[in-house]
């Protein structure tokens, strides 16, 4: 490997033009072969039996995502000026080409099933907007008869309408969703304010909000570890150079995803935050190696300095890098493909950057030469610094060891508290109009939420049973009167109540389930008959083996879904009993699992990672005790970050648990190129000596390699987009919690073990 | 007089289509009201058996009695349910006017509730029992609702044919346009496509069978795609006869709760 290295330093402009030449044409492929991935389905495991479960329920019932339109005025909405709005935007909606035209709902489009004397008339609430007063007292009441519209289209203080149009599936375009809120401005008044809100509102926000906000905070936190970078390095050159070690892995990482065609998703964002804090790494610690050797020989010529580092870092940084990608690698075990692809590419991306901070480092300095240093006074105090600060650490050991298990302890307790969130609209600002036009919706109706029980039978007609609607309708009555989060819920058995007072003259005495299966099915019929078939569809299959239970639910919060799925579980046996199963469907539940799986998978992995970076460290140093002392960096990040999660409440989410990948690059980073210097340094045979020159060198390099990162992505806190303020914190605190970890515990240690020591001790 | 009756509609028939075929303008509009008046029967008795498919291939199947006979100004139909079991002997009579903006009225008697019960509906374009044909669709639709022009005239399958685009007047009605293939001397609709309201394809009908039934031409197969919900509906009758001379208190609430 030296060797090879060394012979790479005899053709410094070929290196170069080689690098640049590849990473120009991975960029050039990137330019026309990258798409991002933004159909949230498509992250999704489509071969988990949750998922597939759910993709069928929602073929049988037509389950698709709602745009919610709140039709406002707070005069009332039964006037000309607001039914006009709300038929023009219905028949707006019903025209394009997005949505079926049966899948929009809305005053104009319900029909009411209202009970006469001697009969059942089915009318439509209004078709021409009404003229006189007393026609729209006349639609007022009609309204507040229904139960089936009060409160569900129409608020019961009659200040608000909504319009819900679903959406078909995979046509949610930027386009589409620029399309949607252009078209509410325009049918805006001044007495009628229009809301949109609905899953994918919320996601199309998400998807323009997240990339929006960083690209205006990127090229900040760019210039800030650019800015810092040059000030620890001193030299314009090495910035440039590190930097283009950063730049250049990330060009492969993306271009070869280009070139083998796999898209980019929102977790492969994630890619350069990992190797911008690792590529650094790698570049500070070469760069902190050449620094001393300059300083110990100030005469030496370019050749023989880079000579010296390439000898002495090859294998550290070798080492390093082969481990941290090892870590990502085992990601592959997740059972998300956006992760596996997470996992393959950034571990791609860190041997990227390996070979390019032994190759283009070099070359660099072997044309534009060595960079210039003040090397006098700086030497005397930071060396004294890490002297003392080596000492105190080894000094107070005891002390350190018990502040750590506390602290662990403390975050073991928090981790208890860390709660999983599959939530999209906790990732906006409480204040944001998102939140704010959801929490008008949840204040007004039902809720923004749905989700779906589905109750599968074996045997047809299941759901004509009176024993078993009556099961359905406890259910429904239960879930929504003991959670005030639950608002309403919605399936056949309101057909059926709604049918059997009709067909009773209205009388609220009959809004229950009949006794008798056949009157079921016979009001059944004459609904068919005489309202909108498709309705029923949507709630039950055509045998009438399988319902869809719609609950409308006022948060999408995973406390809330699941307190929702517990109260509807605990009728579980009841339903077993009459040979009904329960199942979920809908995008609500699917992101909960979702998250779940994630996080299964991260967690899976990130065990598995601890267990080969152990065996690899403990290989590599020929010292199985030495990979568990390596490992314990990675160890102490991972708690503490995960505790601190859980006491400061930041629930885990997609991205939140992917941070702790980096726990584990970093981790290794700073372990190895700690031990590395230690094992050299022990040569003095001194203990105390070799823990400071290491703090000297590696302790130095880490800490300028953690300010650094740090640095940058504290920028992120002044970001508009809670996720990326997240990010931003939960690097920072990674970097640092490694950083605290390898020269205060690793130290003391591999001090308390005598590594280096023992064999040295009796063999001398 | 029965016969001499059938005499004067063959006749009526006969002479239409020669004017047809020796006139060198037949006008959309005639043609499509030879459609609407071709006779059928004073009365009808059949058993129909619908059958409904959904876009996942599963299959209804209902089966019905009817009974229905032309009064002049009131078409009077009345329909028992033999099939599925649960909704047996509920059945529904509907009364239709020829008088045009007159709603029908209707009538349905569930045997679980023991009651007959008024139906008001205010929606010609409503689905006839859950299928894939709206009343309209089933042929109540008064040739001079809509202008009526000739494409062109071809084959289909084996039938001469008139193609004929009717565009509703109605601007609101709930298709565009349709086309429809009449057969030249039979004056039966063959095929029929329904455009929506964007002028995309929306359905299409077929006839699979028709039958001459004492001298009248009955459509006794019939079949209905909705091309963009995947969703078809079967239309058979069975047994029919023609002019049996159905009773006039055949059509009563009275007869309705009596079933089968």
């Amino acid at each position: 490997m030296e060797k090879i290295l060394n012979k790479l330093l005899k053709v410094p402009y070929i290196v170069m033009a080689l690098s640049i030449v590849i990473s120009v044409i991975f960029l050039m492929k990137m330019m026309d072969n990258t798409r991002m991935e933004t159909n949230l389905d498509k992250y999704m495991p489509e071969e988990h039996p949750a998922f597939i479960y759910s993709d069928q329920a929602e073929e049988w019932f037509n389950i698709k995502d709602g745009i919610i339109i709140a039709v406002e005025n707070k005069k009332g909405i039964y006037n000309k000026e607001t039914l006009d709005i709300v038929k023009a935007l219905t028949k707006r909606f019903q025209k394009m080409p997005e949505i079926e035209k049966a899948d929009v709902t809305s005053l104009y489009t319900a029909d009411n099933i209202v009970g006469t004397e001697d009969g059942m008339d089915v009318k439509a609430f209004y078709k021409k907007t009404p003229k006189t007063a007393e026609k729209f007292e006349e639609l007022r009441q009609k309204v507040k008869t229904n139960e089936m519209v009060y409160g569900r289209l129409v608020s019961t203080d009659e200040s608000v309408t909504i319009i819900i149009a679903a959406i078909n599936k995979d046509v949610f375009t930027q386009e589409f969703y620029n399309h949607i809120l252009e078209t509410a401005d325009e049918f805006q008044t001044e007495n009628v304010i229009l809301h949109v809100a609905g899953r994918p509102i919320i996601e199309g926000t998400m998807a323009l909000l997240g990339p929006a906000d960083m690209k205006k905070m990127v090229p900040i936190v760019l210039l800030i570890i650019v800015f810092v970078l040059y000030f620890i390095l001193r030299s314009i050159r090495s910035t440039i150079l590190t930097m283009l070690v950063v730049l250049f892995s990330t060009l492969w990482a993306f271009g070869l995803m280009a070139v083998v065609n796999i898209p980019i998703y929102a977790v492969s964002t994630m890619i350069p935050v990992m190797l911008i804090a690792i590529g650094v790494a790698d570049g500070i610690h070469l760069y902190s190696h050449l620094h001393l050797f300059m300083m110990e020989n100030p005469a030496a010529k370019k050749k023989e300095a880079v000579m010296d580092m390439i000898k002495y870092m090859w294998s550290p940084v070798v080492m390093t890098s082969i481990t941290t990608a090892v870590g990502f690698v085992s990601l592959l075990t997740s059972q998300v493909y956006p992760i596996k692809y997470f996992g393959l590419f950034t571990a791609f991306g860190v041997l990227t950057a390996m070979l390019f901070s032994l190759t283009i480092i070099p070359a660099g300095i072997m044309i534009f030469g060595l960079p210039k240093m003040k090397i006098k006074k700086e030497k005397e105090n930071n060396h004294q610094f890490a002297f003392n600060f080596a000492e105190k650490v080894i000094k107070y050991r005891v002390a350190s060891m018990i502040i750590t298990v506390a602290i662990i302890v403390l975050s073991i307790v928090g981790i208890s508290k860390v709660w999983i969130n599959s939530s999209f609209l906790d990732k906006f600002e409480k204040d944001s109009d998102i939140v704010l036009t959801d929490q008008f919706i949840n204040e007004h109706f039902g809720g923004t939420s749905t989700i779906n029980l589905i109750l599968d039978s074996d045997s047809n007609d299941a759901f004509k049973n009176p024993e078993v609607l009556r099961l359905v309708d406890k259910m429904q009555q239960d879930v929504v009167g003991n959670l005030a989060i639950a608002g309403n819920s919605f399936t056949l058995t309101d057909y059926v109540k709604r049918m059997n007072k009709v067909m009773n003259a209205d009388d609220e005495a009959y809004n229950t389930i009949p006794d008798d299966s056949d009157l079921i099915a016979q009001y059944l019929l004459l609904y068919e008959m005489s309202g909108d078939p498709e309705n029923l569809w949507k709630v039950v299959d055509y045998d009438y083996a399988k319902l869809n239970v719609n609950f409308q639910v006022k948060s999408d919060n995973s406390k809330a879904i699941n307190s929702v799925l517990s109260e509807i579980e605990s009728f579980e046996d009841d339903f077993a009993k009459l040979g009904v199963k329960m199942n979920y469907a809908g995008s609500g539940y699917k992101a909960l699992i979702f998250t779940d799986l994630i996080l299964e998978g991260q967690i899976m992995s990130l065990v598995l990672s601890l267990i080969i970076v152990i065996v690899l460290l403990g290989v590599m140093f020929k010292n199985i005790k030495l990979g568990f002392i390596g490992a314990v960096p990675i160890i102490i990040t991972a708690i503490v970050s995960f505790g601190i999660m859980g006491w400061f409440d930041i629930a885990l989410n997609t991205t939140t648990a992917l941070l702790s990948s980096i726990a584990i690059g970093i981790g290794i980073d700073y372990a190895v190129h700690f031990i590395e210097q230690y094992k050299l340094n022990s040569t003095s045979g001194n203990k105390l000596l070799t823990a400071q020159k290491t703090m000297a060198h590696s302790g130095r390099a880490i800490l300028f390699n953690a300010v650094v990162v740090i640095a940058g992505f504290l920028v992120l806190l002044f970001s508009v987009f809670p996720p990326n303020r997240e990010l931003g914190t939960l690097v920072s605190l990674n970097m640092f919690l490694s950083f605290v970890g390898t020269v205060t515990i690793m130290l003391n240690l591999l001090y308390r073990f005598n590594i280096y020591f023992e064999k040295k001790n009796k063999g001398e | 007089m029965k016969n001499l009756k059938i005499l004067s509609i063959t006749l009526i028939i006969f002479l239409f289509a020669n004017t047809s075929i020796f006139s060198q303008s037949v006008t959309g509009l005639q043609v499509v009201e030879n459609v609407y008046n071709r006779p059928v029967g004073e009365d009808m008795t059949a058993d129909l058996t619908m059958t409904l498919i959904n876009s996942s291939g599963k299959e209804r199947v209902r089966t019905i009695k009817q009974f229905s006979r032309d009064f002049g100004e009131i078409e009077k139909k009345i329909m028992f349910f033999v099939k599925p079991a649960d909704v047996k002997n509920t059945s529904f009579m509907t009364w239709g006017y020829d008088e045009e903006g007159k709603d029908d009225d209707q009538w349905i008697y569930l045997p679980a509730l023991k009651k007959t019960k008024r139906i008001s509906s205010d929606s010609k374009s409503d689905y006839f029992m859950g299928s894939d044909f709206t009343y309209d669709d089933l042929g109540d639709r008064h040739p001079t609702q809509d202008t009526h022009t000739i494409l062109r005239e071809e084959e289909l399958n084996g039938e001469a044919c008139y193609v004929v685009e009717s565009i509703p007047k109605d601007e609101d009605y709930m298709y565009s346009k349709t086309i429809t293939w009449i057969i030249k001397d039979k004056w039966i609709g063959l095929k029929k496509d329904f455009y929506d309201e964007d002028e995309d394809l929306l359905k299409t009908l077929t006839v699979e069978k028709y039958e001459d039934i004492k001298g009248f031409l009955i459509i006794s197969h019939t079949e209905m795609k909705n091309v963009q919900k995947n969703h078809k509906t079967i239309m058979e009758l069975k047994n029919i006869e023609i002019n049996t001379g159905i009773s006039k208190s055949k059509f009563t609430e009275r007869i309705m709760t009596r079933g089968i």
